[in-house]
């Protein structure tokens, strides 16, 4: 593929930096972030791609890719970048602002599995593991995925039947408000 | 020593032994342990990627009780939520701009002042020969890898504790314990458990490579200090087993399980029967089952 750069192309970097506070420009190719990342073997485009990919502006190509998706928020990369760019902000920075795209993205169920974990988070104040994995299991269609695994954590009493709600999830669900307020404007 | 202890969601579920166990050693070594008050989730790895302002509010949340009831310490044990407790305190520090926004949305202005300590922390600070003191059986015949996940200390400008590629904290209380912890290259790569139930296939090769290592190393156990990192390599390592065709059948034990069972704590009082595969043969090994 070949990109004409302009002016025109720095946006994406630029917008990420006032998002982040992260200067993706800084980034030259070293791959030490890829060489790390131990989901890499899986993205069609590998964490230093991406950020050559940001340095040019391909917002469409870089949600094509999934990238920002399967990265397991490790924190390798960040840890080892000789530059020190924070690759995790800049990729959270990208999955918040690509509420507000409508491109294509490969892999619906992860930004799903959070909206999920957050809307659980506000409704009890915790994280309600059984309601989690069942709801996400019927929204990827596999209703019975990791059954085997339910038995001996259920027979353990490590995984609970029934949500408990926390007495702080009044104050949160609060917070949570104000924030979505904040947010919007 | 008073602590603001902030258990976290997995501590009452998949990580219930981690919890009767760390409260057991706690108990030996008079860490004196105070519940936060109606605390609720850290927002772990789902809040950072949806709202940044959400991921820093939530454990300002619970910090903000411990503070106002007093305490300058407290301590998470489940390293997602410890990460997310001293991220935010970082960041609220180097963060002006940060700060008057969460100001905005919380009545009482978090103030900073309560320092985030892992259980290994405050372990460490209260002294290796304190932990031996409290020793009535050394774990003599034992030999484990000590697998310390992600975020202990990983950003070091975040985590602030041990090594950062090569942590040395558990493999010295093991030591202590009596028990080899034996060196291998896989203390800190990720088991992907973030991904746990979206995708599964990159969970099951991360597990796979790290109990794969574990094996050749020569271990007779994994030892973890990380709820969701124990609820992976052991709840999935059936799974693991069929795929990848082989039999592991290595036991993921918590620090503090085998620090009780050295301080003399029955096997149940460290919730031992909580295991999915069973430490029989390694506790066998040390004369304890």
């Amino acid at each position: 593929m070949s990109v004409v750069f302009s002016k025109e192309n720095l946006k994406l970097a630029r917008k990420i930096q006032s998002l982040t506070g992260e200067n993706v420009m800084l980034c030259y190719q070293c791959k030490k972030c890829t060489l790390g990342c131990p989901s890499a073997y899986t993205m069609k485009m590998k964490p230093h791609e991406l950020m050559r990919a940001i340095q040019l502006g391909l917002e469409e190509e870089i949600s094509w890719s999934g990238t920002l998706w399967i990265c397991l928020s490790c924190e390798t990369c960040n840890t080892r970048c000789p530059q020190d760019i924070n690759i995790l902000r800049v990729i959270d920075g990208f999955r918040e602002m690509s509420k507000d795209m409508n491109y294509y993205n490969p892999q619906p169920f992860i930004p799903a599995l959070h909206r999920i974990f957050m809307a659980l988070v506000e409704r009890f104040g915790k994280i309600y593991e059984l309601g989690l994995a069942l709801a996400i299991n019927l929204r990827m269609l596999t209703p019975f995925k990791d059954i085997d695994m339910a038995y001996p954590m259920l027979s353990r009493g490590k995984l609970k039947l029934l949500p408990h709600k926390s007495r702080g999830a009044k104050e949160l669900q609060q917070v949570m408000a104000r924030i979505r307020k904040i947010e919007k404007g | 020593m008073r602590y603001a202890y902030f258990p976290g969601c997995s501590l009452s579920s998949s990580g219930i032994e981690f919890n009767l166990s760390f409260q057991c050693v706690s108990r030996a070594l008079g860490i004196d342990l105070v519940e936060v008050r109606d605390w609720v989730c850290c927002g772990a790895s789902s809040a950072h990627a949806t709202s940044h302002l959400l991921s820093i509010a939530l454990p300002v949340l619970n910090l903000s009780h411990a503070e106002n009831d007093g305490f300058d310490r407290l301590i998470a044990p489940c390293l997602a939520c410890m990460s997310r407790f001293k991220a935010a305190n970082v960041e609220l520090e180097h963060d002006p701009e940060l700060r008057e926004k969460i100001h905005e949305v919380f009545d009482y202005k978090y103030q900073g002042k309560v320092k985030v300590y892992h259980p290994l922390e405050v372990f460490l600070e209260m002294g290796l020969e304190r932990i031996r003191e409290k020793i009535r059986k050394k774990l003599k015949g034992l030999k484990v890898v000590c697998y310390y996940g992600c975020v202990l200390t990983r950003p070091p400008k975040v985590a602030q504790f041990d090594n950062v590629e090569n942590p040395q904290s558990m493999d010295s209380i093991i030591r202590t314990l009596g028990a080899e912890a034996i060196d291998w290259s896989y203390k800190t790569e990720c088991c992907g458990v973030s991904m746990t139930l979206t995708r599964s296939d990159i969970v099951l090769k991360l597990s796979n490579d790290i109990l794969r290592e574990a094996k050749e190393a020569g271990a007779d156990a994994i030892v973890v200090c990380c709820p969701l990192c124990q609820a992976n390599l052991d709840g999935r390592q059936r799974q693991i087993e069929e795929i990848y065709k082989t039999r592991y059948e290595l036991p993921i034990l918590y620090i503090t399980q085998l620090m009780g069972l050295a301080f003399g704590a029955y096997p149940k009082e460290v919730g031992i029967q909580k295991l999915i595969t069973s430490p029989r043969e390694a506790l066998g090994l040390i004369g304890l089952m």
